[in-house]
């Protein structure tokens, strides 16, 4: 049951570094969160930004150099299993087994999440109504298109509808359509009352999606806040123009239209 | 445990939708059995050769066989496919035991081993080669190999989980040749030359080979068979400890 009084997502100070061979990688260099129970919280940044490892930190799947998080107000690092158990993860690849059904391979995530079988292919059956892939649903998903496996890892995600939702750039590679599939979905989700974290490039998405948004550049916080109140704050500095999420997301991470312009330029030549 | 058994199943599903990997796990060893029976038993006749006990040398090469079988496990793979393809992390942010993740695998290579070393000794069967040991031996036989083979996967595993990488993982299975033919392959090890007398005994592999032998050419031998038992009990060990590691430990 969701405690909507401890904030679904909270972090202090999150730091990671990689050890490489001849030098350290500093990915995340202290990172401050509170996300409320029932957001919609965009994390946006650009490639290499820090996004993935500070949601992996938030996943368990990476350790934490130093700093703090919770999820739940569970602690990441010194309970783990009890913040999977409350999460779920749909990571920047459609992680799945090529060779298992869709139907095998959610059913063996109910049953890994604890229910036994007959509410495994109960719940799996839901689901796969809900993604729309009953028709495929007996298909290995190595046949799949990149539209109905991001469905199916989003159905995966969802198996023990989880209190917390993280999706980490659901979107890219998607056609136009599947693109709107899956912000519905996120929406529908997130009318049931799961606070979903997502990552993602693409600043209309974060736009038409996102309660609240984080830019991180550098492996630092650079904005936050709701996208609106962004995008006036902005507006307010350059003396009332109007300005669009790309414009925030520039501004934010030191980067202009005339240098990316440029850029392409020298490409050209 | 509940988690290892689902995962282990799973891991069966995949190899069973590979039949081509599992035929090939199957053809190479027999051809190796065949090719060597064939080059080797004019020189062997079962009748004026000891240590054959009055079988023909395909008898002798029959553990090879197995032992070959038995290292031809495609877990490494699918784990390094997995991992590379994302599905692994998926697995890691389940609430289930890690070592879950790689007993499961292990647990399938032992459903498999039974099955492929079964078929192998079996097809033996009508060519003239006999398990001495009787039906006991037959258990104990397809036991050892089984184990083997798991003990043999789940070090794959570890390179697997190190390397995240086939190549790697490709380059290491070919670690097992020198150990299979740094053993008393063709004759009994007091037949070898000195220099290689001395790196068979050393090999693990070897005592393995001689328990497998002794259950196909002679009643039970406990002197020859618990040697083979404590060479998959002491590596067992070891290759459990690394696997639990690699996975508690993986970033």
């Amino acid at each position: 049951m969701t405690d909507h009084r401890v904030p679904a997502v909270r972090a202090e100070g999150l730091v990671k570094h990689f050890d490489g061979k001849e030098d350290t990688v500093e990915a995340v260099r202290g990172v401050d969160l509170e996300i409320q129970s029932g957001e919609i919280f965009g994390f946006l940044g650009p490639n290499g930004a820090g996004k993935s490892t500070t949601v992996r930190m938030l996943t368990t799947l990476l350790s934490i150099t130093a700093g703090r998080a919770e999820v739940t107000g569970i602690d990441v690092a010194q309970d783990p299993e009890a913040v999977r158990r409350r999460i779920g993860v749909a990571l920047q690849e459609a992680g799945l087994d090529p060779r298992q059904t869709g139907r095998e391979l959610l059913t063996l995530h109910g049953r890994l999440f604890g229910l036994d079988q007959a509410a495994a292919v109960k719940r799996t059956q839901e689901l796969l109504e809900l993604v729309e892939l009953e028709d495929a649903a007996d298909r290995v998903t190595k046949g799949y298109s990149g539209g109905m496996q991001r469905r199916l890892d989003l159905a995966a995600a969802l198996v023990h509808e989880p209190e917390v939702l993280f999706l980490d750039e659901p979107t890219t590679g998607l056609d136009p359509a599947s693109r709107l599939t899956v912000w519905e979905e996120v929406r529908r989700i997130n009318g049931h009352g799961t606070t979903v974290f997502l990552t993602t490039q693409y600043l209309e998405e974060a736009d038409q999606l996102c309660d609240r948004l984080a830019i991180i550049d550098d492996g630092r916080i650079v904005r936050e806040g709701t996208p609106a109140n962004l995008k006036t704050e902005l507006s307010e500095r350059l003396g009332g123009t109007e300005v669009t999420l790309d414009d925030v997301f520039l501004d934010a991470t030191g980067r202009s239209r005339d240098r990316a312009a440029g850029e392409v330029q020298e490409v050209g030549a | 445990m509940s988690a290892t058994i689902a995962l282990g199943k799973r891991s069966l599903r995949e190899a069973l939708r590979q039949p081509d990997a599992l035929f090939m796990t199957m053809f190479i060893p027999i051809f190796f059995l065949i090719v060597n029976t064939g080059q080797a038993a004019e020189i062997f006749p079962s009748d004026s050769t000891e240590f054959l006990r009055g079988q023909g040398y395909g008898a002798f090469q029959l553990p090879i066989t197995l032992l070959l079988a038995a290292s031809f496990g495609m877990a490494s793979l699918f784990l390094v496919e997995e991992i590379e393809g994302g599905y692994f992390d998926k697995l890691r942010a389940m609430p289930i035991p890690r070592y879950s993740m790689v007993l499961g695998r292990l647990v399938a290579e032992g459903a498999k081993g039974i099955f492929i070393s079964s078929v192998i000794v079996l097809l033996a069967l009508p060519f003239g080669i006999t398990i001495a040991s009787g039906p006991l031996g037959f258990i104990l036989l397809i036991l050892l190999a089984t184990l083997w083979g798991v003990v043999y996967a789940g070090f794959m595993q570890v390179v697997a989980l190190k390397t995240r990488n086939a190549a790697a993982v490709n380059s290491g299975g070919l670690i097992f040749f020198p150990l299979l033919f740094l053993t008393p392959n063709f004759v009994p090890r007091e037949m070898l030359t000195r220099p290689m007398e001395i790196a068979a005994t050393l090999n693990p592999v070897t005592y393995l080979m001689e328990a497998l032998r002794s259950l196909i050419l002679t009643d039970l031998d406990w002197g020859a068979i618990l040697p083979g038992f404590a060479v998959v009990a002491g590596l067992g060990v070891i290759m459990l400890l690394l696997n639990v590691r690699m996975i508690q430990t993986y970033d």
